[in-house]
């Protein structure tokens, strides 16, 4: 029933009035007394105030203003007559009424601004509905682009209640979160202060919740209740809650995808829930569940990639500490041999002398294989060091000649090297003689008696350089200018299908016929780890029973680059 | 004849350096951890140390840096004795003012020349 209120102190009016309303079911009263009128207005707002400007004692204007400070809805109406300055009745009323008016026209002008009234009240209710949704939106578009930013679990709960406050407006959440290390985390966040037992209460209740999550089957996590640690964020303090908290509205959801359980969640509000706190809540919960599972994702790729440095760093270790254990009594040996050879003891006749050469030459390998091992295991770990220097390759074949001559004479193999004027290289020398060492040394081991090898230089562009099309990965990573060694025998060959394992590690084991040659299968491996340090490439090629070649390329220096 | 101290926990490393040695006609003295070693050294006063660097307790560097720091033992030619896998050792056995630096496997003509280098 629209209630109207009529201010005045006019018998007559009142009585004029109450006819005209009392008819048409109107919920009608006078007052005169401007605090009663004031304290109406708060505890019982009525739709329309009708002021009688007749009434001498009170000031419209004045008493127009405190309405309208304490509710700026109501409808007023002056009754009045035709004298009243326009300016006032456009700047304080909606309507006026006169006396010289008839009873229905009276009520029509009444229901007309009753009905603008409603009206205006719906629109304005409408605004405020679609301006708490833009805010929740926001709240909620916010929220999913902050968890879309972080791969850190704690952070990602954090915004999911921070998103909860904003869109919901708790009066306490509680977190029951499993993403905080190895025990779980209760987590309150609270308008107001909490007391210890209403702390245990809680903690009661979200055990309860959790395990009803999973009445027919195991909870995915096990814990006693000592281990539940709480963990307490108060916004206001000074109030408290007490045990009515549990009468207020609660939602409760599990935060979970797949197999996957991250915690659950459940949140109080001293208000009533609408059906979108409902949607807007599950929603919420329901975006952090995937950026949950994308971190669990991530820390145990982290781990996994953690533990297998551990194993790699584990690994060359062992082989270092091993290398080092054998060398000792390698050291021993080799060094009783010396003396024992060096006939400083004993005569040594013919026999005596082969055997003791045969034990020197095994020594000798022996600790070229722990060599190999350490280089091999010293360059996976990154922990090689390089000398890389302006560098003239031709130095380097001269060196690895001379070196190697005799050991070539001694199966009277020619050792033919063609020289020419090369750009300089950026490179650890050492290392590219230890690089040709092995590629000359092993021409020498699987070439026969009386026959040669070559030692070629050339400058080629890398697009250029044509290789057999099983390395055409390795050729990839050359560019621009580079100079290429090559290193061809009239040995016993490769068959194709074994070119590419020629640089893998200990793949000599595999083959029978290097195996009469001996060797440990690591010197190209090691060779090819060398050249990718100076930016290189290595490969061959080979025609069985004809012979190989091998290729190594390395970039020329640019001029002005410095080092 | 000139006294050369030999300190390495390897006997059997000892045993063949002092064979070489006393047949280059030099007196050798061993010691077989860093304490002794460094006891006799400031005993004995010899003319130049042969000394591995890992030794339990007391090694190498540590004896190193002791002599070459007095002034009594500083003018003592130290050989340094240590396997090829700690290539860093070099720098700090330089560092601590070995005079040489023998790398394990090593081979005894070559103790021997430098040993020569030093006292002949």
């Amino acid at each position: 029933m629209d209630k109207i209120l009529l201010i005045s102190d006019n018998q007559e009016s009142s009585g004029k009035f109450s006819k005209i309303f009392a008819k048409n079911t109107f919920d009608f009263f006078v007052l005169k007394d401007e605090l009663m009128i004031m304290d109406s207005i708060t505890v019982y707002p009525p739709d329309v105030i009708i002021i009688d400007t007749f009434s001498i004692d009170i000031d419209f204007k004045t008493i127009i203003k405190k309405i309208k400070s304490a509710n700026e809805n109501i409808v007023i109406t002056l009754f009045t007559n035709e004298s009243i300055n326009t300016h006032d009745l456009v700047k304080y009323s909606n309507a006026f009424i006169t006396e010289e008016m008839s009873d229905k026209l009276i009520l029509s002008t009444i229901n007309m601004n009753l009905k603008t009234k409603n009206s205006l009240e719906k629109l304005s209710n409408t605004n405020k509905d679609l301006a708490d949704s833009l805010y929740r939106l926001n709240a909620l578009y916010d929220t999913s682009s902050k968890l879309a930013g972080t791969l850190d679990k704690k952070k990602l709960l954090d915004y999911m209640v921070e998103g909860m406050d904003k869109s919901l407006s708790f009066s306490l959440t509680c977190l029951l979160s499993f993403c905080e290390g190895e025990n779980p985390v209760l987590i309150l966040n609270s308008l107001y202060e909490l007391s210890d037992e209403l702390i245990e209460a809680i903690k009661l209740r979200t055990i309860l919740n959790y395990k009803s999550l999973f009445e027919n089957s195991k909870v995915p996590h096990n814990f006693s209740e000592e281990d539940l640690k709480i963990v307490k964020i108060i916004k206001y303090p000074a109030t408290r809650f007490n045990f009515s908290l549990f009468q207020f509205d609660n939602m409760f959801a599990p935060i979970s995808l797949g197999d996957d359980f991250f915690g659950c969640v459940e949140i109080f509000k001293d208000d009533t829930f609408q059906a979108e706190d409902a949607t807007c809540f599950q929603t919420i919960v329901r975006q952090v569940t995937l950026p949950l599972k994308g971190a669990t994702l991530y820390q145990e790729l982290i781990e996994t990639n953690k533990e297998l440095e551990k194993l790699e760093r584990l690994k060359s270790d062992f082989i270092s500490i091993v290398s080092h254990e054998l060398r000792t009594p390698l050291t021993s040996i080799k060094n009783a041999l010396d003396i024992l050879s060096g006939g400083k003891c004993c005569d040594i006749n013919a026999t005596a002398e082969k055997f003791f050469s045969m034990a020197k030459r095994n020594v000798k390998s022996l600790s070229r294989i722990i060599n190999d091992l350490l280089d091999l295991s010293k360059i996976e770990a990154g922990k090689m060091e390089f000398n890389f220097k302006e560098c003239n390759i031709q130095t380097v074949i001269d060196y690895v000649k001379s070196s190697l001559s005799e050991l070539a004479k001694g199966k009277c193999i020619n050792l033919q090297v063609e020289s020419r004027d090369l750009p300089l290289i950026n490179a650890d020398s050492q290392r590219l003689e230890q690089v040709l060492t092995n590629l000359v040394s092993n021409a020498i081991k699987f070439t026969p008696e009386n026959k040669n090898i070559y030692i070629r230089t050339d400058l080629i562009n890398a697009k250029d350089i044509k290789a057999n099309p099983l390395f055409k990965d390795e050729i990839k990573k050359l560019n621009g200018d580079c100079v290429v060694v090559t290193v061809e025998d009239e040995g016993i060959g490769i068959a194709q299908k074994d070119l590419k394992k020629a640089f893998d590690k200990f793949a000599q084991i595999e083959n029978s016929l290097s195996r009469k040659v001996g060797g440990t299968g690591l010197g190209l491996p090691i060779a090819k780890q060398l050249l990718d340090a100076h930016q290189g490439a290595i490969w061959c090629d080979s025609v069985p029973e004809k012979g190989s070649k091998f290729y190594f390329a390395i970039p020329v220096m640019k001029v002005g680059v410095p080092l | 004849m000139k006294k050369i101290l030999i300190v390495d926990d390897e006997q059997d490393i000892v045993e063949s350096l002092k064979f070489v040695l006393e047949v280059a006609n030099y007196s050798c003295y061993c010691a077989y951890n860093g304490e002794d070693g460094l006891k006799m050294a400031k005993e004995l006063i010899p003319d130049l140390i042969i000394l591995d660097v890992m030794m339990p307790k007391i090694n190498g560097y540590k004896i190193s840096r002791l002599l070459k720091f007095d002034n009594k033992y500083k003018d003592i030619p130290i050989l340094m004795i240590t396997a090829r896998t700690q290539e860093e050792d070099k720098k700090i056995g330089e560092e601590t003012g070995a005079n040489e630096y023998i790398t394990k496997p090593f081979e005894l003509d070559e103790v021997v020349k430098t040993v020569d280098k030093y006292l002949k």
